[in-house]
């Protein structure tokens, strides 16, 4: 086999392996737990491996689409082919640098949590069904990621949905992990809405879905200045963009991400840090040619104002999960920010830092929830330094790289969006360096109260370090979390180098000094914030500082109550409308109508039934004259 | 065709005849698997034998296969003349794979099982043989052979204590819509005085054929009796209490396979022949297409037993197929015909396991059974699968439908299609979900009846039709290449909209 074929059918042996390995679950071995999870392990690193094959072989053969087989066409068998409209959707994947480089982060994060799961999970009952689940998960990330065409990527778009609402509800006897899964998946599907409508707008305009052709289209038509074009150009931009915020929870739908930590840590990590919540930023960046100047401005507020609120909301969680949850919600909001600033390079950068380190965390906390008998408050945790000492070291770094420390990963990327920020819109860039800030307060609030201070429950305290197969995972982590930013890796422009990104990188120095100087300034504060006011605390000292503001703070402005109260309002109210409707008025009324209208019929006929002999004549000869005249006349 | 007798011939005797009602169905399943699987070939060799298609005789040109004719009464023109087209094939398919499942599924029937099982292949043949008719007449009356034992089955092994009602509503409304129905067709048999179907399409492929007031009215007529046949709002209250009160196999043939009989003879002899009257009917369908998705959709979220819910979102997908029919065009009918496909599995098989649980627990009431994933893994699997492919989650053939009905209607109604968009992703969403949420997941309820999973040879029924949904949900070309094949109607249907918009 030439090299050529190998790479034409390597994304396909990376898409179908976690596939296979989750229909195998599902159908034979739910019973054998050892058989499905060395199974789904194996699938995963294989498409790992095949991943990283086909990273290293970037200098060789930049890659592109490939066609393998057509799922829907509707039309074409036409001897007529020219009649009315006909619709065509290929069953193909992208196989460029960009889909390449998220290939090697999925499936990287994925390994690894596969790896953590086995011990974290072991006591599980539903030990296969969590693997079946992790594996279909697998697949569909990786249908995202791979799909050419925007029909392809709705579809492994919603099985990512569905995936998620299996894994988030994996307790499913849990009533608030039910919950949680059914919110999510709801959240979701409303930003699916705008997604479809935008497919839709799309086909109707640019008569393709497959993203390289409408890509090219595009540019033809920016030249010639077309009217139709330009006139829905913005509002299919943003449709597009509502299944980003719906997947990568931004605001206003940011409201499933902290409740979907209902499910098991390691799911978090994979699936809403790492992965499927990157998929709405991965996207945004893989069409990014369809947004005009207006649509990225508001992405680009989208973003901020994800980043700043989640970013506000995370310095008063006690849940350390939710901590972490409130801050990928903040870091997400950075990348869509980028992508607003003309940025994806940055934004996809920043992607995969953020998968290392987020992951790292979520792990972490994974960790130490595994050794602390699921306690999840962080003031009741505390000092676990010199129990868990690989655990904490791993964790703390992971928290500076989130932070932004200078020469960690994350200092890099976030300084590559920071300057696009500052070369594009000034607010924006006023608004990051802010969040670094809170950044660097709420993780060193974070380390500080769990892994510092004293012992504040008996769960600390018989915590032990956890076996090695957790901690393996989590030293990978720390290590790529430190040296992803390097620049000999050369992953801050990668992107930008290879795809049809039509945008002049940044090349201002004045830009350039402001990010850096700005946010180590700002992460310094930060740090040093954090560390005074929590060194001793016993309890949060905060929310007397606050003031009051703390309660609005700690239930996240209160989304959910509001969110609650809106659909109380209205579709439930529709809804009880609809039923009240449904029952008295179709129902009750048309029914009694109709038997009601028997009734008198029959009283009528009943009158003309009389047993009159001479009567039946006359309406006999009556009904004979009316014929006639019908015929005749 | 072979099935239409082996379906309608069976009496055997009475100690034996669940077995022999399974192997009846099953044999007009293999046969109609057969049929499917050499439906291309057949076509190709048909046309193959022509230079012109317009030289080949008129069942060809429509894309029908496997043909035959002999007369039946001749004084009116009636003659039993059967085939299969593109639509017809994938339609026979889902009727027989439905059927197969439906008898299965009728353990719960306890008394005159004679009479239930002579009733159920009745109507399975009936249907099939509807779908297979070329004569309009003999399409009509084994239709009516289908759906007057519905009547009889509610009123007789219904449930629940308004079985009486349910039955006595359903008689009401399904025996107007078919009058109407009969009504409309005699008057179009009276401007050709034929009832043969291929010489009335091929009649009027030229415009004017019939007098344009006429063809608004004949429309009109047929439109009206055939959407009470499949519960177009607001004649669709009939179907939630129907289906609620019907016995499981009843509910299963009724409402996977029985209703789309309106909607086939809409696609397929309505629209295409009276394209000119329906230029004024189709927005209106359009928007009364809204009513069931919308409406029905928000009704469903209220509900708390589960055939309601059920009853309820399968009125609501019947939406889709209208928006598809009111889009006439080839994207949107295909779609129209995919979604029948995918609805009549979908909802065989959801009753089929809704019918399973009331068998074991008497009541359906989510207030009452609630948490019973632990205990019957199989079951609940299947019932969230499902359900999930009742909100449109792709893999499963509905989508695949769906998607194609809204990217053929999104051109002529795009609000209307935007709406539906909504309700079919967030709506629906939200019922099924809720459904899910209090039937399966949680603890197991207080009250909640104690609960076998499904033993092992009987899960066979149901692991076939979520496997056929998968099947045309991973690669709906199987199903979708077939439709196309009856291009010449849809073209001529489609005809309806791309008048109305020049």
């Amino acid at each position: 086999m030439s090299k050529e074929t190998v790479i034409r059918f390597l994304p396909l042996v990376i898409l179908l392996a976690p596939l296979f390995s989750a229909v195998i679950i599902m159908v034979f071995t739910h019973r054998f737990r050892r058989l499905s999870s060395g199974l789904s392990i194996g699938t995963v690193a294989l498409s790992f491996a095949a991943s990283v094959f086909l990273f290293v072989s970037l200098n060789t053969d930049p890659g592109g689409s490939t066609n393998y087989f057509n799922w829907l066409s509707i039309g074409h068998t036409s001897q007529n082919a020219t009649f009315l409209n006909t619709l065509d959707f290929d069953f193909s994947l992208q196989n460029d640098p960009l889909s390449r480089l998220m290939l090697l982060v999925v499936t990287l994060i994925g390994t690894l949590v596969h790896v953590f799961s086995l011990v974290y999970m072991r006591e599980d009952g539903g030990y296969s069904r969590y693997f079946g689940a992790l594996s279909f998960f697998m697949f569909s990330m990786l249908g995202i990621v791979l799909s050419a065409n925007l029909v392809m990527m709705f579809i492994f778009w919603e099985l990512v949905g569905v995936s998620s609402y299996l894994l988030i509800s994996h307790w499913f006897e849990k009533p608030k992990a039910a919950d949680a899964g059914k919110k999510a998946f709801i959240t979701n599907r409303i930003g699916d809405v705008g997604f479809l409508i935008g497919i839709l707008f799309i086909w109707a305009t640019l008569g393709t879905v497959n993203i390289e052709a409408f890509t090219f289209e595009i540019d033809k038509l920016d030249e010639i200045g077309s009217e139709e074009w330009t006139s829905v150009a913005t509002i299919a931009g943003l449709l597009i963009f509502c299944g980003a915020i719906g997947k990568s929870a931004q605001f206003p739908l940011h409201v499933w991400l902290p409740d979907a930590m209902e499910g098991p840590t390691p799911v978090s990590a994979l699936i809403h840090a790492a992965t499927m919540v990157a998929a709405g930023v991965y996207m945004i960046c893989r069409v990014f040619a369809l947004f005009t100047p207006e649509a990225l401005e508001i992405i680009a507020w989208t973003g901020a104002i994800t980043a700043l609120l989640a970013a506000i909301i995370a310095v008063q969680q006690d849940d350390i999960k939710k901590i972490l949850a409130y801050s990928t919600l903040s870091q997400l909001g950075y990348m869509v920010m980028a992508v607003g600033c003309a940025g994806p390079a940055a934004s996809m950068f920043h992607l995969t830092t953020h998968a290392a380190f987020k992951a790292l965390l979520f792990l972490g906390a994974g960790a130490v929830i595994y050794a602390c008998h699921h306690e999840q408050n962080i003031w009741r945790l505390g000092n676990l330094k010199n129990k868990m000492g690989w655990t904490s070291r791993t964790f703390i770094i992971g928290a500076l790289a989130l932070a932004g420390f200078p020469f960690l990963s994350g200092f890099y990327s976030k300084d590559a969006i920071l300057m696009q920020a500052y070369d594009h819109r000034m607010p924006l860039f006023i608004i990051g360096i802010f969040v670094a800030f809170l950044t660097a307060f709420y993780m060193t609030r974070c380390i500080v109260v769990t892994f510092l201070g004293k012992t504040r429950s008996d769960h600390a305290k018989e915590a032990e370090e956890v076996p090695g197969e957790m901690i393996t995972p989590l030293v990978i982590l720390a290590v790529l979390s430190i040296g992803l930013g390097w620049d000999f890796l050369g992953l801050s422009g990668f992107t930008e180098g290879y795809s049809q990104w039509k945008i002049n990188a940044v090349d201002n120095a004045t830009a350039h000094y402001a990010a850096m100087i700005g946010s180590t300034i700002a992460v310094a504060i930060g740090l040093i914030a954090g560390w005074k006011i929590y060194r001793n605390a016993d309890q949060d000292p905060l929310p007397k500082m606050l003031m009051g503001a703390d309660v609005l703070i700690r239930k996240g402005f209160k989304f959910d109550e509001f969110y609650a109260f809106l659909n109380k309002w209205t579709q439930e109210k529709l809804s009880y409308a609809a039923d009240w409707f449904d029952r008295w008025a179709i129902a009750g009324f048309g029914v009694k109508g109709t038997s009601g209208a028997v009734d008198i019929t029959g009283c009528l006929l009943r009158q003309l039934q009389t047993g009159n002999i001479q009567t039946y004549v006359l309406l006999t000869v009556i009904g004979l004259l009316l014929i006639l005249t019908l015929i005749l006349f | 065709m072979m099935a239409v007798l082996l379906a309608l011939v069976p009496r055997e005797n009475r100690s034996i005849f669940r077995f022999g009602s399974i192997v009846a169905t099953l044999g007009s399943l293999l046969l109609a698997i057969y049929v499917f699987d050499k439906f291309d070939d057949r076509l190709d060799e048909a046309r193959g034998e022509v230079t012109f298609i317009e030289a080949a005789p008129l069942e060809t040109q429509y894309g029908y296969v496997f043909t035959q004719r002999s007369n039946w009464i001749e004084s009116l023109g009636v003659s039993f003349h059967v085939g299969v087209d593109g639509i017809g094939v994938v339609m026979v398919l889902m009727a027989a794979l439905v059927s197969f499942a439906a008898a299965c599924c009728a353990r719960e029937i306890q008394t005159r099982e004679k009479e239930f099982y002579i009733l159920l292949l009745l109507m399975s043949g009936g249907i099939l043989g509807a779908f297979m008719s070329i004569d309009l007449f003999l399409m009509y009356f084994l239709h009516e052979l289908a759906l007057i034992p519905t009547f009889i089955m509610i009123g007789v092994w219904g449930r629940g204590k308004d079985k009486g009602f349910a039955a006595y509503k359903i008689t009401i409304y399904l025996s107007i819509g078919a009058l109407l129905t009969l009504a409309g067709l005699i008057m179009v048999y009276l401007q050709f005085n034929t009832f043969s179907l291929v010489e009335i399409l091929h009649a009027t492929t030229f415009e004017d054929a019939i007098d344009h007031s006429l063809q608004h009215f004949i429309f009109g007529l047929l439109f009206l009796g055939l959407g009470i046949l499949v519960g177009l709002w607001p004649f669709h209250t009939w179907a939630p209490l129907g289906y609620g009160a019907a016995p499981t196999a009843t509910a299963m043939m009724h409402a996977g396979v029985i209703k789309k009989f309106g909607l086939f003879m809409l696609i397929k002899f309505a629209l295409p022949v009276l394209h000119e009257g329906a230029q004024i009917w189709l927005p209106i369908l359009a928007c009364l297409c809204l009513g069931n998705i919308l409406y029905c959709g928000l009704v469903a979220m209220r509900q708390k037993n589960l055939n309601l819910i059920i009853g309820n979102s399968s009125v609501a997908h019947m939406g889709f197929v209208f928006l598809g029919i009111a889009s006439a065009t080839l994207i949107g009918l295909t779609g129209a015909v995919m979604v029948m496909v995918a609805h009549g599995l979908l909802a065989g098989l959801a009753f089929g396991l809704s019918g399973y649980l009331h068998h074991q627990t008497r009541t359906l009431d989510m207030d009452k059974v609630q948490g019973l994933l632990t205990g019957m893994p199989f079951w609940g699997t299947l019932m969230i699968m499902a359900l999930m492919a009742g909100c449109g989650l792709p893999g499963f053939a509905n989508f695949a439908g769906e998607i194609t009905v809204f990217f053929g209607a999104w051109k002529s109604y795009p609000i209307i299609t935007g709406i539906a968009v909504w309700s079919a992703l967030v709506i629906g969403a939200v019922y099924m979900l809720r459904t899910i949420r209090t039937l399966l997941h949680g603890i197991k309820g207080h009250d909640t009846p104690e609960t076998e999973d499904i033993a092992k040879w009987q899960r066979l029924p149901y692991a076939l039709l979520i496997t056929v949904l998968l099947l045309f949900g991973f690669y709906p070309r199987l199903i979708a290449d077939k439709i196309n094949q009856s291009e010449a109607t849809f073209k001529q249907a489609a005809s309806a909209q791309s008048e109305k918009s020049r």
